[in-house]
């Protein structure tokens, strides 16, 4: 560990408590992201169960998901998960900017992908008369999964959008920067919780 | 040209360089250790798998996009 990246406290010494726990934090963290896992994939069970028990799918009366807006809503989320993970490298590196600029690349993007899902519910409740209460198994599957995983992408452009905050403030240092690494985690698993939804919502 | 080609447009070139991008990082990134570094490249594994679907979905190969 260079001197350059030593975790200090806010009186220039050497944070042991930092050195110490960092790993404790990192674990609990990653168990948080698993049990969360965990949560959407007894959603997604469900909907896969429901789906496959049924005659035909989508249901009679409901139209497929039209797959070329999600497809470019889906590279949008996908792209706030590049920019998220090269704001952490230049964080690393101590390219400062850079890594403003890729953070605020990622809360733009991410906020644009919750416009566009957005777009979709207004497109599919008021368009097609598909809703969360009045559409049976799919309409409930639909809102609920999607809704959830938007939930945590609102969250998670909150959660930036504090490191942002705290970054400009210069609450992380080059050897102090956990929060930024726990973004980053929470950013990339809804990127991928993502990737399994728009598989079996739009693609199967 | 309409909405449903710009889209897929989009997503087509998008999906090309987002998982450029994550193929990239996790090819550079192949030698790091540690658990969150461990954890980073499987993520990027499974980004750049999901930039390929929507490349492909872009395409009309998967999924059913309107024809525009």
């Amino acid at each position: 560990m260079t001197a350059a990246s030593l975790p200090l406290d806010s009186h220039g010494n050497v944070d042991q408590l930092y050195i110490e726990t960092r790993e404790l934090r990192l674990q609990g963290f990653l168990l948080f992201l698993v049990s969360d896992c965990v949560l959407f994939a007894s959603f997604i069970f469900a909907y896969l169960y429901l789906r496959n028990s049924g005659q035909g799918w989508p249901p009679p009366g409901i139209q497929r998901l039209d797959v070329a807006f999600a497809a470019w809503n889906s590279v949008v989320l996908f792209g706030s998960g590049a920019t998220m993970h090269y704001a952490l490298e230049n964080f690393k590196h101590g390219n400062f900017m850079r890594y403003m600029w890729f953070l605020l690349a990622t809360i733009v993007l991410g906020a644009g992908f919750l416009g566009g899902q957005a777009y979709e519910y207004t497109h599919l409740i008021y368009g097609e008369h598909v809703t969360w209460w009045g559409s049976g198994i799919f309409g409930a599957s639909f809102f609920t999964l999607t809704g959830m995983h938007g939930m945590h992408v609102f969250i998670g452009v909150c959660y930036l959008t504090v490191l942002v905050l705290q970054s400009a403030a210069g609450v992380y240092t080059r050897g102090k920067f956990f929060g930024i690494t726990a973004g980053t985690l929470y950013w990339h698993f809804v990127d991928v919780i993502w990737v399994v939804l728009f598989s079996i919502f739009y693609l199967l | 040209m309409n909405a449903a080609l710009i889209e897929r447009l989009g997503a087509v070139i998008a999906g090309i360089v987002v998982g450029v991008v994550a193929f990239y990082a996790l090819y550079k990134d192949w030698h790091a250790t540690g658990v969150e570094n461990q954890v980073f490249k499987l993520m990027l594994l499974l980004l750049g798998i999901g930039a390929i679907l929507a490349l492909l979905a872009g395409l009309n190969v998967v999924g059913f996009a309107p024809k525009g």
